[in-house]
């Protein structure tokens, strides 16, 4: 069976894990990072030179980098709706979940390890407005973007939305001051509709 | 004609052109983000409210994201050399060029803004330090990788994950810091400089 190796609280193991109960692929999660540790181990490094989680074993196959695979179990196990053939339809799902590695990730980190991993007395108010501030921001692009189109890649869900997804999760429930965002709330409700996100992404920040 | 939007100078710009020269055509290149071109002007914004290059416009499509863009040049063209067809070997493509967007991105970005580009807000003597310990890690990492495949990323074909990594790779070497003995990297190196595109496109022009 298919194995995924990541604590179940990482953003980027529930992109993959998500992708996996929206293709409908069974696996097997084995907890990695973290408090976990297991990293650094010989057969894992073996397995991932850049030592991070999430990376998949599908009998034998072993692939790294959270968006690589979630694209790889769209193409593999989805249909194309989930994951469009068309190069124009594919292009900009793939330009968003880019986007969320390139641009919205860095922000998200300061604010998880800071408002989750650090305690109070320790915090960096100045850092975390700071992401804040840029992270809203970004929302405010896609939100513009939501405009004219229900999901990320146009009028259906694919799995585009799954990065962007992880972290909207995470945007509404760090205690963070929002700004007003209508067609990211209803894009985010749109989510929350799906099984997939509720099981795996609608869990408890740690 | 594909229209390209950008300027020589960026890495992410070059990997498109390099892209477009394997696919066997040249885009049309408008100058954005130098002299009065501001990627902050309202018709740039319009096309790519990120403010970055390279964005294309293929007819109406619009598109932005370097790595989006040089994957859906490939799958347009059906160029399933530069991007494979079977779900599994072209994954194995996307994840080394996510890598090199998620990590040796990252980990070069300071050193080369303070020693190459020159700015004020990377002096940092030890910040820089630690930016050129990551990348030579980063670049480690590769070395491990060509030593197995013993020719490109990914195996013993070209594919879209050297364009990326290719021009990465320039990157390390054109920039004035202590690189660390990589023997397969630098045969890598010599082997993309056998490539027309990269000859033309790997420096700033």
């Amino acid at each position: 069976m298919l194995k995924i190796w990541g604590r179940a609280n990482s953003s980027n193991v529930q992109k993959a894990l998500w992708a996996a109960e929206e293709v409908g692929v069974r696996y097997d999660r084995i907890d990695l990072g973290g408090p976990f540790g297991g990293l650094d181990k010989p057969d894992y490094v073996a397995r991932n030179p850049n030592k991070r989680i999430p990376t998949i074993d599908d009998d034998g196959y072993i692939l790294w980098e959270s968006n690589a695979i979630v694209r790889y179990f769209g193409h593999k196990y989805g249909n194309d709706q989930l994951w469009p053939r068309d190069p124009k339809v594919r292009g900009l799902a793939e330009q968003w979940m880019d986007w969320q590695q390139t641009t919205l990730f860095s922000d998200f980190v300061v604010l998880i390890v800071q408002l989750l991993r650090t305690p109070p007395d320790k915090r960096d108010q100045t850092a975390i407005e700071n992401a804040r501030q840029k992270a809203e921001a970004s929302w405010a692009m896609f939100d513009q973007h939501l405009k004219a189109n229900a999901f990320a890649a146009g009028k259906a869900f694919t799995l585009g939305d799954v990065p962007l997804g992880v972290f909207a999760w995470r945007r509404y429930e760090l205690p963070i001051q929002r700004a007003n965002l209508p067609n990211v709330d209803a894009w985010y409700k749109r989510l929350q509709a799906r099984p997939g996100y509720k099981k795996i992404v609608m869990t408890p920040l740690s | 004609m594909l229209e390209l939007l950008g300027r020589l100078s960026s890495i992410n710009v070059r990997k498109v052109l390099w892209t477009c020269l394997e696919l066997g055509f040249e885009p049309s290149l408008t100058e954005w983000g130098s002299g009065s071109r501001s990627l902050q002007a309202p018709e740039f914004l319009a096309l790519n409210p990120n403010g970055l290059v390279p964005v294309v416009k293929d007819g109406g499509f619009v598109l932005w994201e370097s790595n989006a863009i040089c994957r859906y040049l490939a799958h347009k063209h059906r160029r399933f050399d530069l991007l494979p067809e079977g779900p599994a070997e072209r994954a194995i493509v996307e994840q080394w060029m996510d890598w090199q967007l998620t990590e040796i991105n990252n980990a070069w970005r300071y050193a080369f803004m303070g020693l190459v580009r020159h700015s004020p807000k990377h002096r940092d003597a030890s910040a820089i330090a630690d930016s050129v310990t990551q990348w030579n890690h980063q670049m480690a990492i590769l070395d491990r990788t060509l030593g197995r495949t013993g020719a490109f990323v990914t195996g013993e074909a070209f594919t879209l994950a050297d364009i990326v990594v290719g021009l990465s790779t320039h990157r390390w070497y054109a920039t004035p810091i202590t690189r660390p003995q990589l023997t397969a990297v630098a045969a890598y190196y010599a082997r993309l400089r056998e490539r027309p595109a990269f000859a033309r496109y790997s420096d700033q022009a």
